[in-house]
């Protein structure tokens, strides 16, 4: 199973296009003049056509609207009057990495195009080697020109990017996975993001699949993926349209696509190094950043502009361990914040009730009409969540503490 | 839990420096650009004041489909799907051809000029003089004065009279049967124009309502037309549930054609003509009543409870006809302030609704209605019941879901009661003017 991942430039004339033998369907990536437009997966027969009147009858259904409305953004900002320039601040691209060197190139490859036009005050690039087994990830940023390396011994997503804030000297810090590429207007939708809300505390960007090669990354993007429309947004820390807000910190954004104002992270004492530590519990620690920032009364904006694009899961064992480690590790982060900050008892208490019955109502629904594969993913990530709930984060408490005292 | 009292706030967008500034409160913002409504947000303190990124995102997002529901290039007014939600496709190389996106947005926005001597407006009017004289202020400031304006007083002691006079060429007619369909029957009769609008004595109007009315009923192929209705306060916890979980009455600001398709779209499970408006703004061509009939006398306030404006509604899509939902004739309601008000209230809505249903499925034999009353309804009260668990805080719409459930229950023996079904329902037409049994005081 393999979906072709089609680029269209709606304000040009569209192309028809034909799929592969092994493509049984197709997912369009629109553009208005550049500027993303909107994502659209369909099945087909393999080895099909799409003409240009079919390719033109989806576009306008799907994408018309929201291109009208880029068009109309474009003649508002020239009408109306324009605020004070402001000085642009200084950025830090910071990628954490841990033995995949072969990406990270890849992913720097991409950085090299976008860097050139940047029109932040300045903009250094921070690899932060996380205990990777050989130098291969070394050598791969020696080829690569203005890139710093850093080595962070203690294996763990948090112990690197909390090494990055220490090496980190931008006015902003925006963190990568290494299992991304970014778009070539990233650097542009952030710096848009910021001339829109310059007093944000945080951003977060649209996350695209890289590439839909097999059955179990075309369910992860069919079953929503990390997809946060192409519409900005502003999270603040409480929200009129969802009254479990910030709690449910997920719909902020995604950790491989993230920025911060680094003083106010620094403020906030970085990341916890007992979420998103490889292994044992890998996640939670971006919704705990998100929560802490929504929380310390600093705006997050999201920007679609702002975009990378994410190398999914290649197989179903994988997938389903996916959603193992978002049940585990949003329950390991509701623990912490339960402990922490006692102030929203009633939202976090009101969470894990929705979660539970949301989880044993999808499951109930997905059994009735026998969706086994669907009844695999709610499964995992249920059981993630009831380990996560299960004393998960004082289990990781443990480890970092140990990990701690190894390398001190 | 949603906040029990907000402050309502109108921003206008077309100016060169548009602002939504902070607020102590919680906001419920109406965006308008000049005359057009544009769309509705809510904001808690902390998510105020909007920055400049956050409204230029919206207000692109607000005048796009302000343009693509009312361009002719770009296919509008948008035609009703199911759900009663516009279709909207805009075509791309009409976008590209286009440079004067804003300017065409200007004229759209422009407003009516057209005359309304020939519109009538009725406002039925129950033991509420209070109310009825801030109504009757908001329509004789408007800025095109109707041709005729009548209230029609359905209580025993004549409790409208005395406001009624007070105010310059307003008629007065007095209709002692219960019921607001025999009561808007009563003023249709006593109405001169040709083109019949009618308001509630709890709302007030804006001032261009009486134009845009005329000006959407001037439109091709158009014989009803419907209108914003905007919450006029949201200061106590029944307003804010009716204006948020119950949808209030709506809230959709571009506009819609209610057509036969939508009607076939959704017949198979009960047309949902109630999505099409509100009683509190709603307009006719008077041809349509010497074809289609009047209003149902056993629907309505002080009958059945309401839905006696979507049964007219359901006859008019099913005869073909169509209906015109236009935000811009806008008014504003003001909706229940007690909490025991509101319960009865939806009770009669259910009731009224459910009603509605067996009418309609005994006049045109649509078993949808059926389905809808005994189905697609309990299926709602299982799912809200399920939901008000899920999401907490779920005593205040649980209380409503029981008074909507006994509703319908009072709907389903109101129908069943002997010999309802053979009562004259409609009076079939309208018939000389003043020989109604009403008596009239021009």
């Amino acid at each position: 199973m393999a979906y072709r991942i089609v680029e269209v430039e709606l304000s040009e004339t569209l192309a028809p296009f034909t799929l592969g033998p092994h493509q049984d369907g197709f997912a369009l990536l629109a553009r208005w003049k550049g500027r993303l437009a909107g994502f659209y997966m369909a099945g087909a027969t393999p080895g099909s056509s799409i003409s240009t009147e079919e390719l033109a009858a989806l576009c306008v259904k799907r994408f018309g609207r929201r291109a009208l409305a880029l068009e109309v953004e474009t003649a508002l900002l020239e009408r109306w009057s324009r605020g004070r320039e402001m000085t642009p601040p200084s950025l830090t691209i910071a990628i954490c990495t841990k033995d995949r060197a072969q990406r990270l190139a890849r992913l720097l490859d991409s950085l090299k195009l976008v860097k050139e036009t940047s029109r932040f005050l300045s903009t250094e690039i921070l690899v932060v080697d996380n205990a990777s087994v050989d130098s291969a990830t070394r050598d791969a940023v020696a080829g690569f020109e203005g890139a710093q390396y850093v080595f962070e011994p203690r294996a763990g997503l948090d112990f690197a990017r909390n090494a990055a804030l220490r090496h980190a000297t931008g006015d902003l810090l925006a963190f990568l996975d290494d299992d991304v590429v970014v778009d070539q207007h990233w650097l542009d939708g952030l710096f848009a993001a910021w001339a829109g809300c310059p007093d944000a505390g945080g951003f977060t960007g649209l996350v695209l699949p890289y590439r839909l090669d097999t059955a179990a990354q075309i369910q992860f993007e069919l079953r929503g993926g990390f997809g946060r429309g192409f519409e900005p947004k502003r999270f603040h820390a409480t929200s009129a349209d969802n009254p479990l807000h910030p709690v449910g910190a997920g719909i902020v954004g995604a950790g491989c696509n993230m920025a911060f104002d680094r003083s106010l992270l620094v403020s906030l004492g970085g990341f916890d190094e007992a979420l998103d530590t490889g292994a044992p519990l890998p996640g939670g620690g971006d919704l705990d950043i998100f929560y802490r920032v929504l929380r310390s009364g600093r705006t997050i904006a999201y920007e679609p502009r702002y975009a990378v694009y994410h190398e999914h899961r290649e197989t179903m064992p994988q997938l389903r361990r996916q959603y193992w480690s978002w049940g585990l590790g949003f329950m390991a982060f509701l623990t912490k914040s339960r402990r922490d900050d006692p102030a929203l008892k009633n939202k976090q208490d009101a969470i894990l009730r929705w979660w539970l019955l949301d989880k044993f109502g999808d499951l109930a629904a997905a059994g009735c009409r026998f969706r086994l594969q669907e009844l695999g993913f709610l499964m995992a990530e249920l059981w993630g969540g009831l380990v996560g709930m299960a004393g998960e984060y004082d289990r990781s408490l443990k480890r970092v503490q140990k990990i701690r005292g190894r390398t001190s | 839990m949603i906040a029990s009292s907000w402050d309502i706030r109108h921003v206008e967008l077309s100016g060169e420096r548009p602002e939504v500034a902070a607020n102590p409160r919680p906001l419920f913002v109406v965006f308008w650009w000049r005359a057009l409504p544009l769309g509705i947000r809510t904001y808690l303190p902390e998510q105020l004041p909007l920055d400049s990124g956050e409204l230029a995102a919206l207000t692109a997002e607000l005048a796009a489909t302000q343009l693509a529901a009312r361009a002719p290039q770009f296919g509008g007014p948008a035609r009703a799907t199911i759900d009663g939600r516009p279709l909207i496709a805009v075509p791309l190389g009409a976008i590209a051809e286009d440079r004067g996106l804003l300017n065409q947005l200007d004229r759209l926005a422009d407003d009516s000029a057209i005359s309304v001597t020939e519109l009538s407006v009725i406002v039925c009017t129950r033991d509420r003089p209070d109310a009825l004289e801030r109504c009757l202020a908001s329509l004789v400031a408007q800025e095109n004065p109707p041709g005729q304006i009548i209230v029609v007083d359905n209580s025993k002691g004549r409790t409208a009279e005395a406001v009624t006079a007070q105010v310059a060429g307003v008629e007065y007619v007095h209709e002692p049967r219960p019921g607001l369909s025999v009561a808007r029957n009563a003023g249709i009769r006593a109405s001169r124009g040709a083109l019949i609008a009618f308001t509630d004595d709890d709302v007030e109007v804006a001032s261009s309502w009486t134009a845009e009315i005329a000006r959407a009923l001037s439109s091709a192929g158009v014989e009803a037309v419907t209108g914003l209705v905007l919450p006029a306060r949201l200061a106590t916890p029944a307003q804010c549930f009716f204006q948020f979980r119950m949808g209030g009455l709506g809230s959709e600001c571009v506009p819609i054609i209610f057509d036969g398709r939508f009607f076939a779209e959704t017949c198979p499970m009960g047309a949902q003509v109630w999505r099409i408006g509100a009683g509190a703004n709603m307009a006719f061509r008077r041809s349509l009543f010497d074809r289609i009939g009047l209003f149902d006398e056993r629907l309505g306030a002080g009958a059945s409870g309401c839905s006696e404006d979507s049964e007219l509604w359901y006859r008019l899509l099913a005869g073909g006809g169509a209906c015109l939902y236009e935000p811009r004739a806008c008014v504003t309601h003001h909706h229940r302030e007690e909490w025991d008000a509101l319960r009865r209230q939806v009770r009669a809505y259910m009731k009224g609704h459910v009603s509605a249903l067996f009418v309609q499925a005994a006049r045109f034999r649509h078993y949808g209605n059926i389905r809808r009353a005994f189905r697609q309804l309990p299926g709602y009260f299982v799912r809200t019941a399920f939901r008000a668990v899920r999401d907490g805080g779920g005593i205040p719409r649980l209380q409503i879901l029981w008074d909507e459930f006994v509703g319908w229950l009072c709907g389903l023996h109101y129908a069943i009661r002997p010999r309802w079904h053979d009562r004259s329902g409609s009076p079939s037409r309208i018939g000389p003017v003043g020989a109604s049994t009403s008596e009239s005081r021009p």
